[in-house]
Order: structure tokens, then C-alpha cells, then sequence
């Protein structure tokens, strides 16, 4: 049983981790808390499910597509709505929370309810490891989250457009002064963070349904890792996503489902009492404090 | 004939509410000129660099910059026309260590634009340029991380930056300030240096004695205004420059 816990719970942590990759990209380097997040991960399963369903596309190509379009649809949301109120968080969190709404409340409105609207498994196949069974689409998920952090750890150490990226994530002013335009990474940034919520549901959604209400519990999920690993840092992420997931599969198997969410809710407390910034956040400068 | 100007600055004027923090600023910039622009705290030296730059934009007039009007264009456009410019707070990117900070002006536009898409080993780029500006390569001085280094060398970091991005034209917003005596006089030579290449600079300056020693001309801003132009002994001679810094009747 203990191998069966810690196994589920290195899947489970990776899904935390692949939900909160994007909405961190994007905040760590525009500073955009993209709350519109959750809906555009629900989005794309819709969208890869009515490519598959209604068209009768590939799966592969569908998911591409979906993808793709996820992407695009980050980086107009950010041209057209948040360039105007950039800046003004709370009105960045207004506009993009009620672009969420709008998406998952018309789905929900179209009638997109129901156990019907899944995606399908990519390759259909169980193993057994060391005595405890597990499918081949939670392998899979283990290894596109290994592959997207080292991706996005080579892109942010090893290109110039993610250095840039770095670079504005530190200080927008410097960044400007050296030649980078900050509209356009800032851009960049939602549209990537959008594009890695469509790459997680690909992958993630086949384990369970698309429902509008999961648009919302993504949302928190999201929110709830990157606050414990602090906002902005990847490894803060990764950290907070094994924190969380080791102990909600633990809590399922040594003491009861029931006590799941007040676990969680119990380490985001802990670790926001003792460190208010996250594990890896940065405390703000004195002077910026004062 | 005089040849043109590298920049034109033409009735300028810029408000911040009912502040008015520049106004009717008018001067040209010659090709290789080092030009100091100095005046009290709060006469608006810092927002005239922000203005040619692009971080503030102009309420009117026109700035000229290599016979193209830039008044209003977004920063990131202007430094890739061949302006650089240092700020008095530096903001290093704390996390990389010094030579990596070089890495982002290294591969701008401008300077991929300039190189033809060749970067080839920008580290050791970066490295000779630290050198340049005085981090000792020795002491590895350039490896350190940004966040551990003393002021003086934070300074010279912001100025290698700048040099970095291949300007025509460098804005130098108080780079002495904060430093010793010491470190300034080792500064001096290399923006002398600076000079011989032909760069054009502005540098801003409360340390008056060692900028009159380098620059061609003086201009003393005060209340957004210009009270005075000429050379650096000439200035200080006007009586309403000895009564903004002094205070006293003219």
C-alpha cells in the first residue's frame, strides 16, 4: 500500500505542478494573475472534444489544434483586454475573472454537461509496479511534466527570447532600457501560460471529465500552488505541487478522503504562517516595502 | 556648414498634472560632444533624460534623434536606435551573476541587428566588456552574483550594459554618485574612452568638479527650465545659477 501511496502521490503531485505551470509562467514574468486560467484549460478540452467528436479529427491533431488555438486566444486576451488595464491589479484580476466566467458559463449554458465529455486515453495500457497497479496515461503524465520543466528551464536559461522573458520577469524598467519590448513578452507570457493550461488538460482531462465547475477547482488548485511555492518561481511550484500531493494522497490512504481538503488547506496555512511569501517567494525590498 | 546634430531637442514641455516639470526645453547634441546637464534637486534633469528615452512621454514638442523625430516612440525602440542610458537607482537583475546580466543587452535586437545574427560566445563578450569597465577578471569579480556586489561595482555593471547595446548616443543618469573618490577618478578614463570611440554622451551629474573636467558644455536645468549653456567655468559665473544652487539674489 505504501509504494501504491507514494506513486499515486508523485502522479497526483505532478498534475498539481502541471496545472500551475502556466498561471506561474505568466505571473512570474508580466506580473499578471491570469484568473481567467481555469476557463481556458476547460476551453481547450472542449475544443479538443468537439475537434474529435463533431469533426471527427485525429485526437493527436485535435489536441494540437486545441492547443494552438488556446494559445492564440492568451495572447488576443492579452492585446485587447489587459493592455488597457495594465498595471492596475486588481482590475487585471476583475477583467480576467470575468473573461473565465463568461467562457465556462457558456458552455455550461450550451448544455456541455455530463460524463459524456471526456478525452481519450492516448495509449490504453496498466503495469504493475512494485505490487500496485497504474495506467499508462498517468506514466504519461509524469513524463510530459519532467519534459515541460526541463523545456521550460532550457528556454528561460538558453534562448534570447527567455531571457528576456527573465529579464522582465526582474525588473520591467531595466528590460525596457535594454531593448526589450515588454508589450510583447508580456504577451508572450499569457499566451505561453494559456497554451500550457491546454497542454495540461490534453493530458490530464482523459483521467476524469470537462465540466465547467472544473474550470473553477483548477483555478484554486493553481492558485493554492503557486502561493505556497510563491508566486512567480518555478521551483517554488514544483515544491509546493509535492507538498500538496503527498499530502492528499496520504491523507486518502492512512486516515480518510473526508480529511483531504482540510490537509491541504492545513499546509497552505502552515507554510503561509511561517513564511508569508511562499516557500520561494522573494520578500520585497525594504524600500519598495516603505 | 555645421554638420547636423545627432539630437535635437525642440521646445519640449512636459506636465505631470498640474506640475509642470519641463518646460520649453530647447538644445542640439553634436556627434561626439559630451554635454553635462546638471541643476538642483527636482529641476527636472532626470525627467529630460526620460523623455529622450521614451519612458515619459512629451506633453509637446519635438525630440530629433539622428534626423528622425522620437518624441513619444516606446523606450524599447529608441535603445534600438542607439540610445542607451544608465539610472542614478541601478536595478541589476539580482539573481544572475554579472556576466549573465551582460547576456540580455547582448542579445538584443540592436545588437543582433549590428553582429548579423552571429552571436558567437557572448559569455567571453560579456567578460571583456566587465573588463573594460574595471571587474577585475582575476578576482572573478564578473562570476559573483549581482545581488553580492558593492555599489561601485553595480555602477560600472550599468555603464558595461549600456556600452553593451553599441549606442551612438549614452545617457549616463548620475553615475558618480554614491561612489568614492577613488572609484570615480578609475570611471573617468573609461568614459573618456568612451569619447575617443566617438560615442556622443549626457551625462547628468551632481559631482560637479569631476564632470566640468570632462564635459564640452554644460547645460543647468532649474524648475524645468534652462538657465544657463556654455562651458563649465561659464555657467557657474551666472547669477541665476548661483541663485538656484545658492539661493542667493541675483
Amino acid at each position: 500500500m505504501f509504494i501504491g501511496t507514494v506513486l499515486y502521490a508523485v502522479v497526483n503531485s505532478v498534475i498539481l505542478a502541471l496545472l500551475a505551470i502556466g498561471f506561474n509562467l505568466t505571473f512570474g514574468i508580466s506580473g499578471v494573475a491570469n484568473f481567467a486560467y481555469g476557463a481556458l484549460y476547460i476551453m481547450s478540452a472542449y475544443l479538443s472534444w468537439m475537434l474529435l467528436n463533431l469533426l471527427e479529427l485525429p485526437f493527436l491533431l485535435a489536441a494540437v489544434i486545441s492547443i494552438l488555438i488556446t494559445t492564440l486566444c492568451g495572447a488576443l486576451m492579452y492585446r485587447f483586454v489587459l493592455l488597457r488595464v495594465r498595471g492596475q491589479a486588481l482590475s487585471e484580476v476583475i477583467a480576467t475573472f470575468g473573461i473565465g466566467l463568461a467562457i465556462l458559463e457558456l458552455f455550461r449554458y450550451l448544455g456541455f454537461v455530463g460524463f459524456e465529455y471526456t478525452l481519450p486515453v492516448l495509449i490504453d495500457h496498466s503495469f504493475v509496479i512494485f505490487g500496485a497497479y497504474i495506467d499508462m496515461q498517468r506514466i504519461l503524465i509524469v513524463i510530459v511534466g519532467a519534459v515541460l520543466v526541463i523545456f521550460l528551464w532550457l528556454f528561460t536559461h538558453h534562448t534570447s527570447i527567455g531571457l528576456a522573458f527573465r529579464g522582465i520577469a526582474q525588473d520591467e524598467r531595466t528590460a525596457l532600457s535594454l531593448g526589450i519590448n515588454s508589450d510583447r513578452i508580456a504577451t508572450l507570457s499569457v499566451s505561453f501560460g494559456a497554451g500550457l493550461a491546454a497542454i495540461a488538460a490534453t493530458i490530464i482531462i482523459p483521467l476524469g471529465s470537462i465540466s465547467p465547475s472544473e474550470g473553477y477547482d483548477v483555478l484554486i488548485k493553481a492558485l493554492a500552488v503557486c502561493i505556497i511555492g510563491g508566486l512567480g518561481s518555478t521551483g517554488g511550484v514544483i515544491v509546493a505541487s509535492f507538498v500538496i500531493g503527498f499530502a492528499e494522497r496520504f491523507t486518502d490512504s492512512y486516515i480518510s478522503s473526508h480529511w483531504t481538503m482540510i490537509v491541504s488547506l492545513a499546509a497552505i496555512l502552515i507554510v503561509l504562517t511561517i513564511k508569508p511569501s511562499g516557500l520561494f517567494g522573494k520578500q520585497k525590498e525594504l524600500e519598495e516595502r516603505i | 556648414m555645421h554638420p547636423s546634430p545627432l539630437l535635437k531637442v525642440a521646445g519640449l514641455y512636459k506636465n505631470f498634472g498640474g506640475v509642470q516639470a519641463i518646460h520649453d526645453l530647447s538644445f542640439d547634441l553634436a556627434r561626439g560632444e559630451l554635454l553635462g546637464l546638471i541643476g538642483p534637486n527636482g529641476s527636472g534633469k532626470t525627467t529630460a533624460v526620460n523623455l529622450i528615452t521614451g519612458f515619459v512621454k512629451p506633453t509637446e514638442g519635438n525630440i530629433i534623434y539622428n534626423g528622425q523625430n522620437i518624441s513619444g516612440l516606446p523606450p524599447y525602440k529608441i535603445i534600438r536606435m542607439g540610445i542607451a542610458r544608465t539610472f542614478q537607482m541601478v536595478k541589476p537583475f539580482y539573481q544572475l551573476p554579472a556576466y549573465k546580466n551582460m547576456i540580455i543587452p547582448l542579445y538584443s535586437p540592436r545588437v543582433k541587428k549590428r553582429v548579423g545574427g552571429k552571436y558567437g560566445d557572448r559569455d567571453a563578450v560579456a567578460l571583456d566588456l566587465l573588463e573594460e569597465v574595471g571587474f577585475e577578471r582575476d578576482a572573478f569579480v564578473a562570476y559573483k552574483s549581482a545581488s553580492v556586489l558593492p555599489q561601485g561595482y553595480l555602477k560600472r555593471l550599468e555603464l558595461a550594459k549600456a556600452i553593451a547595446l553599441q549606442p551612438d548616443l549614452i545617457i549616463l543618469d548620475e553615475l558618480f554618485s554614491g561612489l568614492s573618490l577613488a572609484e570615480v577618478a578609475s570611471i573617468v578614463p573609461i568614459i573618456e574612452k568612451l569619447r575617443l570611440e566617438g560615442k556622443t554622451i549626457i551625462m547628468i551629474e551632481h559631482r560637479l568638479k569631476e564632470l566640468f573636467r570632462i564635459a564640452d558644455r554644460i547645460i543647468v536645468l532649474n524648475y524645468g527650465e534652462k538657465i544657463a549653456e556654455g562651458f563649465s567655468n561659464e555657467v557657474m559665473e551666472s547669477d541665476a545659477v548661483k541663485k538656484a544652487y545658492l539661493g542667493a539674489e541675483a
